[in-house]
Protein backbone atom coordinates (compact mmCIF):
# COMPACT_ATOMS: atom_id res chain seq x y z
CA UNK A 1 0.00 0.00 0.00
CA UNK A 2 1.39 3.17 -1.12
CA UNK A 3 0.90 6.56 -0.09
CA UNK A 4 -0.54 8.27 -2.92
CA UNK A 5 -3.11 10.71 -4.48
CA UNK A 6 -6.60 9.25 -4.47
CA UNK A 7 -10.25 9.97 -5.46
CA UNK A 8 -12.80 10.84 -2.91
CA UNK A 9 -14.41 7.28 -3.97
CA UNK A 10 -11.09 5.72 -3.14
CA UNK A 11 -11.21 6.56 0.36
CA UNK A 12 -14.58 5.25 1.20
CA UNK A 13 -13.61 1.80 -0.30
CA UNK A 14 -10.42 2.00 1.50
CA UNK A 15 -12.37 2.55 4.72
CA UNK A 16 -14.93 0.17 4.28
CA UNK A 17 -12.35 -2.38 3.19
CA UNK A 18 -10.05 -1.79 6.29
CA UNK A 19 -13.23 -1.78 8.70
CA UNK A 20 -14.22 -4.91 7.34
CA UNK A 21 -10.99 -6.57 7.35
CA UNK A 22 -10.95 -5.36 11.44
CA UNK A 23 -13.95 -7.29 11.69
CA UNK A 24 -13.39 -10.32 10.43
CA UNK A 25 -9.96 -10.88 12.18
CA UNK A 26 -11.09 -13.46 14.40
CA UNK A 27 -13.42 -16.31 13.69
CA UNK A 28 -15.03 -17.95 17.25
CA UNK A 29 -13.83 -21.33 17.45
CA UNK A 30 -16.70 -22.30 19.05
CA UNK A 31 -14.50 -24.65 21.41
CA UNK A 32 -15.53 -22.95 24.98
CA UNK A 33 -19.39 -23.43 24.08
CA UNK A 34 -18.60 -26.86 22.56
CA UNK A 35 -16.80 -27.92 26.41
CA UNK A 36 -19.81 -26.02 28.67
CA UNK A 37 -22.21 -27.03 26.47
CA UNK A 38 -21.14 -30.72 26.36
CA UNK A 39 -20.33 -31.26 30.23
CA UNK A 40 -23.61 -29.31 31.13
CA UNK A 41 -25.58 -31.88 29.03
CA UNK A 42 -23.73 -35.28 30.47
CA UNK A 43 -23.51 -33.71 34.23
CA UNK A 44 -27.28 -33.08 33.67
CA UNK A 45 -27.97 -36.63 32.35
CA UNK A 46 -26.05 -37.85 34.90
CA UNK A 47 -27.47 -36.31 37.97
CA UNK A 48 -31.02 -37.43 36.47
CA UNK A 49 -29.91 -41.22 35.83
CA UNK A 50 -28.91 -41.15 39.68
CA UNK A 51 -32.49 -39.22 40.29
CA UNK A 52 -33.90 -42.08 37.99
CA UNK A 53 -32.39 -44.87 38.91
CA UNK A 54 -31.69 -44.28 42.64
CA UNK A 55 -27.96 -44.32 43.12
CA UNK A 56 -25.53 -42.25 44.25
CA UNK A 57 -22.50 -42.29 41.44
CA UNK A 58 -20.48 -39.62 42.93
CA UNK A 59 -20.99 -35.77 41.95
CA UNK A 60 -20.17 -35.24 38.54
CA UNK A 61 -20.26 -31.52 39.24
CA UNK A 62 -16.90 -31.50 40.12
CA UNK A 63 -15.92 -31.97 36.49
CA UNK A 64 -15.95 -27.77 36.23
CA UNK A 65 -13.22 -27.32 37.73
CA UNK A 66 -11.16 -29.38 35.30
CA UNK A 67 -13.43 -27.62 32.25
CA UNK A 68 -12.30 -24.04 33.77
CA UNK A 69 -8.86 -25.26 33.77
CA UNK A 70 -9.00 -26.42 30.07
CA UNK A 71 -10.76 -22.93 29.43
CA UNK A 72 -8.15 -21.07 31.15
CA UNK A 73 -5.09 -22.87 29.13
CA UNK A 74 -7.00 -22.10 25.69
CA UNK A 75 -8.02 -18.82 26.99
CA UNK A 76 -4.37 -17.66 27.17
CA UNK A 77 -3.50 -19.70 24.21
CA UNK A 78 -5.58 -17.21 22.45
CA UNK A 79 -4.82 -14.09 24.02
CA UNK A 80 -0.84 -14.95 22.89
CA UNK A 81 -1.59 -15.47 19.22
CA UNK A 82 -4.54 -12.47 19.41
CA UNK A 83 -2.76 -9.22 18.08
CA UNK A 84 -5.29 -6.50 18.46
CA UNK A 85 -8.32 -6.19 21.36
CA UNK A 86 -11.64 -5.51 20.06
CA UNK A 87 -14.45 -3.46 21.93
CA UNK A 88 -16.80 -6.55 21.34
CA UNK A 89 -14.28 -9.19 23.35
CA UNK A 90 -13.75 -6.29 26.19
CA UNK A 91 -17.30 -6.35 26.70
CA UNK A 92 -18.31 -9.61 26.39
CA UNK A 93 -15.25 -10.83 28.64
CA UNK A 94 -16.48 -8.35 31.33
CA UNK A 95 -20.30 -10.15 31.04
CA UNK A 96 -18.93 -13.59 31.54
CA UNK A 97 -16.35 -12.57 34.32
CA UNK A 98 -19.65 -11.21 35.98
CA UNK A 99 -21.67 -14.38 34.88
CA UNK A 100 -18.87 -16.44 36.39
CA UNK A 101 -18.84 -14.58 39.97
CA UNK A 102 -22.80 -15.19 39.89
CA UNK A 103 -22.15 -18.84 39.37
CA UNK A 104 -19.83 -19.02 42.35
CA UNK A 105 -21.97 -17.12 44.49
CA UNK A 106 -24.99 -19.46 43.78
CA UNK A 107 -22.97 -22.49 44.00
CA UNK A 108 -21.73 -21.69 47.29
CA UNK A 109 -25.10 -20.51 48.33
CA UNK A 110 -26.89 -23.91 47.17
CA UNK A 111 -24.20 -25.86 49.01
CA UNK A 112 -24.74 -23.82 52.19
CA UNK A 113 -28.70 -24.32 51.93
CA UNK A 114 -29.30 -27.45 50.23
CA UNK A 115 -32.68 -27.72 48.50
CA UNK A 116 -34.52 -30.14 46.41
CA UNK A 117 -33.37 -28.72 43.58
CA UNK A 118 -35.28 -25.36 43.50
CA UNK A 119 -32.08 -23.27 42.95
CA UNK A 120 -31.66 -25.16 39.60
CA UNK A 121 -34.72 -23.12 37.85
CA UNK A 122 -31.93 -19.65 39.21
CA UNK A 123 -28.76 -21.29 37.61
CA UNK A 124 -30.98 -21.68 34.18
CA UNK A 125 -32.03 -18.14 34.81
CA UNK A 126 -27.89 -17.16 35.22
CA UNK A 127 -27.26 -18.90 31.85
CA UNK A 128 -29.62 -17.55 29.81
CA UNK A 129 -27.92 -13.98 30.64
CA UNK A 130 -25.13 -13.98 29.37
CA UNK A 131 -25.39 -16.36 26.55
CA UNK A 132 -27.96 -14.05 25.43
CA UNK A 133 -25.46 -10.98 24.80
CA UNK A 134 -23.15 -13.00 23.31
CA UNK A 135 -25.61 -13.76 21.06
CA UNK A 136 -26.53 -10.20 20.51
CA UNK A 137 -23.65 -8.37 20.59
CA UNK A 138 -22.21 -11.11 18.14
CA UNK A 139 -25.28 -11.21 15.73
CA UNK A 140 -25.01 -15.12 16.10
CA UNK A 141 -29.04 -15.89 16.58
CA UNK A 142 -28.15 -19.31 17.80
CA UNK A 143 -26.89 -17.95 20.93
CA UNK A 144 -30.09 -15.37 21.32
CA UNK A 145 -32.27 -18.40 20.89
CA UNK A 146 -30.07 -20.59 23.05
CA UNK A 147 -30.44 -17.71 25.94
CA UNK A 148 -34.37 -17.38 25.56
CA UNK A 149 -34.64 -21.26 25.68
CA UNK A 150 -32.86 -20.93 29.11
CA UNK A 151 -35.31 -18.52 30.11
CA UNK A 152 -38.09 -20.77 28.99
CA UNK A 153 -36.57 -24.03 30.88
CA UNK A 154 -36.01 -22.24 33.89
CA UNK A 155 -39.99 -20.77 33.76
CA UNK A 156 -40.89 -24.03 33.58
CA UNK A 157 -39.05 -25.58 36.09
CA UNK A 158 -40.60 -23.24 38.64
CA UNK A 159 -43.11 -25.65 38.21
CA UNK A 160 -41.57 -29.23 37.64
CA UNK A 161 -39.99 -32.11 40.28
CA UNK A 162 -36.21 -32.47 40.23
CA UNK A 163 -35.94 -34.80 38.42
CA UNK A 164 -37.29 -32.99 35.43
CA UNK A 165 -35.35 -30.03 36.56
CA UNK A 166 -32.05 -32.23 35.39
CA UNK A 167 -33.25 -32.85 32.16
CA UNK A 168 -34.21 -29.37 31.41
CA UNK A 169 -30.99 -28.21 32.49
CA UNK A 170 -29.33 -31.02 30.17
CA UNK A 171 -31.52 -29.08 27.68
CA UNK A 172 -29.97 -26.33 28.27
CA UNK A 173 -26.45 -27.02 27.95
CA UNK A 174 -27.68 -28.21 24.53
CA UNK A 175 -29.45 -25.28 23.36
CA UNK A 176 -27.42 -22.18 25.03
CA UNK A 177 -23.68 -23.84 24.71
CA UNK A 178 -23.20 -27.21 22.38
CA UNK A 179 -25.39 -26.51 19.60
CA UNK A 180 -24.31 -23.15 18.92
CA UNK A 181 -20.75 -24.12 19.41
CA UNK A 182 -21.08 -27.05 17.04
CA UNK A 183 -22.67 -24.43 14.37
CA UNK A 184 -19.42 -21.88 15.18
CA UNK A 185 -17.36 -24.70 14.83
CA UNK A 186 -18.52 -25.97 11.85
CA UNK A 187 -18.42 -22.05 10.38
CA UNK A 188 -14.54 -22.18 11.47
CA UNK A 189 -13.84 -24.95 9.87
CA UNK A 190 -15.69 -23.78 6.34
CA UNK A 191 -13.47 -20.48 6.72
CA UNK A 192 -10.45 -20.02 4.35
CA UNK A 193 -7.40 -20.47 6.05
CA UNK A 194 -6.15 -16.91 5.86
CA UNK A 195 -8.96 -15.43 8.48
CA UNK A 196 -8.28 -17.90 10.58
CA UNK A 197 -5.35 -15.80 12.52
CA UNK B 1 -18.55 25.04 -0.33
CA UNK B 2 -16.75 21.85 0.44
CA UNK B 3 -15.03 21.05 3.21
CA UNK B 4 -11.33 20.33 2.71
CA UNK B 5 -10.32 16.76 3.05
CA UNK B 6 -7.74 16.50 6.37
CA UNK B 7 -4.48 15.76 4.64
CA UNK B 8 -3.07 14.07 7.14
CA UNK B 9 -5.94 11.38 6.69
CA UNK B 10 -6.00 11.96 3.23
CA UNK B 11 -3.19 9.56 2.16
CA UNK B 12 -4.01 5.66 2.04
CA UNK B 13 -1.77 4.06 4.02
CA UNK B 14 -2.76 6.33 6.85
CA UNK B 15 -6.29 6.15 6.21
CA UNK B 16 -6.23 2.98 6.48
CA UNK B 17 -4.70 2.70 9.92
CA UNK B 18 -7.01 4.73 11.18
CA UNK B 19 -9.68 2.94 10.09
CA UNK B 20 -8.37 -0.45 11.23
CA UNK B 21 -8.18 1.91 14.63
CA UNK B 22 -11.22 2.70 15.02
CA UNK B 23 -12.57 -0.38 14.57
CA UNK B 24 -10.37 -1.88 17.53
CA UNK B 25 -10.01 -0.70 20.90
CA UNK B 26 -5.89 -1.22 20.51
CA UNK B 27 -3.78 -2.80 17.79
CA UNK B 28 -0.27 -4.22 17.45
CA UNK B 29 2.20 -3.24 14.90
CA UNK B 30 1.96 -6.63 13.33
CA UNK B 31 -1.88 -6.36 13.02
CA UNK B 32 -1.95 -3.39 11.31
CA UNK B 33 1.49 -4.49 9.16
CA UNK B 34 -0.89 -7.54 8.05
CA UNK B 35 -4.24 -5.77 7.41
CA UNK B 36 -2.66 -3.30 5.42
CA UNK B 37 0.22 -5.12 3.80
CA UNK B 38 2.86 -2.44 4.20
CA UNK B 39 6.60 -2.48 4.51
CA UNK B 40 7.25 -2.10 8.48
CA UNK B 41 9.66 1.06 7.25
CA UNK B 42 6.45 2.61 5.65
CA UNK B 43 4.37 1.42 8.52
CA UNK B 44 6.46 3.08 11.00
CA UNK B 45 7.12 6.69 9.31
CA UNK B 46 3.33 6.99 8.63
CA UNK B 47 1.73 5.58 12.02
CA UNK B 48 4.56 8.62 13.57
CA UNK B 49 2.83 11.16 11.41
CA UNK B 50 -0.45 10.28 12.47
CA UNK B 51 1.27 10.52 16.53
CA UNK B 52 2.14 13.91 15.73
CA UNK B 53 -1.20 15.49 14.63
CA UNK B 54 -2.03 13.45 17.90
CA UNK B 55 -4.63 11.13 16.20
CA UNK B 56 -2.98 7.79 17.59
CA UNK B 57 -1.11 6.82 20.50
CA UNK B 58 1.53 5.01 20.94
CA UNK B 59 2.92 2.86 23.52
CA UNK B 60 6.05 0.35 23.63
CA UNK B 61 5.61 -2.87 25.53
CA UNK B 62 7.18 -6.27 25.98
CA UNK B 63 5.88 -10.02 24.91
CA UNK B 64 7.24 -13.02 25.74
CA UNK B 65 10.87 -11.22 26.01
CA UNK B 66 10.28 -9.19 22.46
CA UNK B 67 9.62 -5.62 21.87
CA UNK B 68 5.45 -4.62 21.01
CA UNK B 69 4.06 -1.99 19.58
CA UNK B 70 0.69 -0.58 20.41
CA UNK B 71 -1.49 1.83 18.89
CA UNK B 72 -4.42 3.23 19.34
CA UNK B 73 -6.55 6.23 18.26
CA UNK B 74 -7.05 9.08 20.30
CA UNK B 75 -10.36 11.55 20.80
CA UNK B 76 -8.41 13.78 18.15
CA UNK B 77 -8.12 10.95 15.80
CA UNK B 78 -12.04 9.74 15.56
CA UNK B 79 -13.03 13.39 15.77
CA UNK B 80 -10.32 14.01 12.53
CA UNK B 81 -12.07 10.46 11.18
CA UNK B 82 -15.76 11.93 11.31
CA UNK B 83 -14.66 15.26 10.56
CA UNK B 84 -13.15 13.23 7.18
CA UNK B 85 -15.91 10.91 6.46
CA UNK B 86 -18.62 14.00 6.63
CA UNK B 87 -16.52 15.89 4.13
CA UNK B 88 -16.20 12.95 1.94
CA UNK B 89 -19.69 12.58 2.04
CA UNK B 90 -20.44 16.01 1.16
CA UNK B 91 -18.07 15.69 -2.01
CA UNK B 92 -19.73 12.34 -3.28
CA UNK B 93 -23.24 14.17 -2.74
CA UNK B 94 -22.28 17.36 -4.92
Amino acid sequence: MQAENFTEQDSLKLINEMISKAKKSHIEKGIASILWGGLIFFCSMYTWVETQFNFNGGDPWILTLVALAIQIFFAAKDGKKRNYKSYEADVLGSVWIAFGICMFVLIIYSNKHPSNGEITSLFMMLYALPTFVTGKVTKFKPMVYGGIFCWLFSLISIFTPFKIDSLLMAACGLAAWLIPGIILWNQYKKTPKAANV
Amino acid sequence: MFKELDPILHSQLRLAVVSLLISVKEAEFGFLKEKTNATAGNLSVQISKLKEAGYVEVSKQFKDNYPLTICKITQVGVQAFEDYVNALQSYMHR
